[in-house]
């Protein structure tokens, strides 16, 4: 029974720092510009926008976090091989693995900035100076918390696989639950803030990104805050409900019975299938069917 | 014949070629011969569930609803993201629990990954929705078909103007969880077949206990079977060509073709991955 106790209580921390994970995660990715609406952020130069947005999607989310966590969890395994304190040697691993992510960022910039150059979009030094540093830092902050995570699957839990490869695991995995849960927050809602709420942009306006903030250019900071609002919470509440449950049903579950975590993952979907359902009959009776407006957008 | 000489394009739907199907026969024979001469009987059951573990893994990924770039500005129906890259998140979540599984048996194993997919793909299919519907106030409409097939809902009076659809409709769903129960099968049928291999072999070679040799193997399976996930994720996307809404899309009818060059792919990779001790004895 205390190992069941102390299973849960590893559990709820290991979905706490999923939930933080995620959260940070996503924000890294919308400031940096990483996700899929970077399309639109790579494309509006080409059609007479120039904009002072950052640019660093040459990966998609999940692959990079794949190697950002993989390398922080390999270097704090390295360290602990040497008799390093584990909480140091996973803050000395994530902060090496950053390192690279800002290396990354700053090329990626660059990179694809420099591409543009012939549809007149300018590389902003100020730019990559004042928003590299803020990439790096959530991403620090995603990478310890799911290194820090899977170093309690391993060490309290006892899965089999070693830091690195779990790393590499749930780094794809933290990748996919943020981009397929705060993407289309920041493509949609922020992007594209201008056009009408509660209708899909209109392909015809493809590459009209907002361009302006309150005073003066909007920039990838003021992105940044407004999807630590909604997309980076939701996409934590996602990394961290995944991570949970997963652990959940085989920590708690096994010890009654083999088959227990499998039924009990079973009926965990099925209750997804519900919610999923209640909300999509929700949004066609309260929002109803589509009107177009009275006045054309932009 | 276009251009470059390749076979004329049917919208999309491509059978496989008689020369390309016999082709593969031939590689996938060889494959197998191979695995018998390096590992006897178990090298080829070991590669035949390699294989099977690849088919899953690349016909779950056309059930996966991805829309894509277009996702994120609510322009069509799906997940805002990569193909590959859903399916191997959700194939990854399915493998780290059929990995944990393993000491209790293949079913169990097989079972747990294929739950673990699922409940990723349930959880973050139902994130999506939440967002669309209370972030961005959009209620979900498929491009590709007027009425859902389980709900019975329609579709067109719902969908944006100047949009092919928008959201998660309720088929899409369901297509994304049992794609990524499929590629957590598949990816931990993988795992275990190469464990096996791995597990027997390795205490031989390094002249030590399977408990000594235990991180070792499992390491390495893991790996290969990471990779493997990858190979068969990636040649689905190919197949897919950008965007699917799962599987009432019509592209999702194109899945034959992925199904044999994932078969081939496997059964090639799966030959280095079972022979890999062999090769480092050699050198």
């Amino acid at each position: 029974m205390e190992e069941i106790v102390f299973g849960i209580g590893i559990t709820a921390l290991a979905g706490a720092l999923a939930t933080v994970a995620g959260a940070a995660e996503d924000t890294e990715s919308d400031i940096g510009s990483q996700g899929d609406p970077n399309s639109q952020v790579q494309l509006a130069p080409q059609m007479g926008y120039i904009h002072r947005i950052f640019n660093k999607a040459v990966a998609g989310e999940p692959p990079a976090y794949g190697l950002w966590v993989a390398l922080g969890a390999g270097l704090a395994w390295a360290f602990m091989a040497m008799q390093i304190n584990p909480i140091l040697a996973i803050v000395l691993g994530s902060a090496l693995a950053v390192f690279v992510q800002g290396v990354y960022a700053t090329t990626a910039y660059l990179g694809r900035t420099a591409s543009l150059a012939k549809f007149g979009q300018p590389v902003y030094i100020d730019i990559l100076k004042s928003m590299t540093t803020v990439t790096m830092a959530h991403a620090f902050v995603a990478i310890f918390t799911t290194v820090a995570m899977c170093h309690l699957i391993i060490s309290a839990l006892g899965h089999p696989f070693p830091l690195p490869l779990l790393g590499l695991v749930w780094g794809i995995a933290l990748g996919a639950a943020g981009s397929a849960t705060g993407n289309p927050f920041y493509g949609k809602e922020r992007q594209y803030q201008e056009q009408k709420f509660g209708a899909g942009v209109p392909i015809s306006a493809s590459g009209n990104i907002v361009r302006y903030a309150e005073a003066g250019q909007r920039n990838s900071l003021d992105n940044g805050f407004f999807s630590a609002k909604l997309g980076g919470p939701a996409s934590g509440i996602c990394f961290g409900l995944i991570v949970f449950f997963e652990l959940w049903r085989t920590v708690v579950f096994e010890e009654l019975n083999i088959w227990g975590p499998i039924v009990v993952g079973v009926v965990v979907i099925l209750i997804f299938a519900i919610i999923d359902r209640y909300i999509e009959v929700w949004a066609r009776k309260n929002f109803g069917p589509y009107t177009a407006p009275e006045e054309a957008s932009s | 014949m276009s251009a470059l000489g390749g076979p004329k394009q049917t919208g999309g739907v491509q059978s496989p070629t008689a020369i390309g199907i016999v082709l593969s026969i031939v590689l996938i024979v060889v494959a197998l011969g191979l695995a018998y001469f390096l590992v006897q009987m178990a090298g080829v059951l070991a590669l035949v569930g390699i294989i099977i573990g690849g088919v899953l893994v690349a016909f779950g990924v056309h059930f996966v609803p991805v829309g894509g770039a277009p996702a994120a500005m609510g322009q069509s129906p799906g997940i805002a993201t990569g193909v590959a890259m859903l399916a191997a998140g959700a194939g990854l979540a399915g493998l780290f629990g059929g990995a944990w599984a393993a000491p209790l048996g293949l079913p169990v194993a097989l079972a747990g990954g294929a739950v673990g997919g699922g409940l990723l793909m349930a959880i973050t299919c139902t994130m999506v929705n939440v967002i669309y519907v209370f972030g961005m106030g959009i209620p979900a409409a498929s491009g590709k078909v007027d009425k859902d097939p389980i709900t019975g809902d329609t579709f067109p009076e719902y969908k944006s103007q100047g949009t092919e659809g928008h959201g998660l409709p309720f088929i899409s769903w369901v297509g994304g969880v049992i794609g990524g129960a499929l590629g957590g099968l598949g990816g931990t049928l993988i795992y275990l077949e190469l464990l096996d291999i791995y597990q027997a072999q390795l205490p031989v070679l390094l002249n030590a206990t399977v408990e000594q040799i235990a991180p070792v193997a499992i390491s390495l399976a893991g790996i290969f079977a990471v990779a493997m996930f990858l190979i068969n994720a990636v040649l689905a996307a190919y197949n897919i060509t950008g965007t699917i809404e799962g599987p009432h899309d019509p592209k999702f009818k194109r899945f034959p073709r992925a199904v044999v060059a994932a078969a081939v792919a496997s059964a090639v990779a799966g030959i280095f991955a079972i022979g890999l001790l062999q090769l480092v004895g050699v050198f």
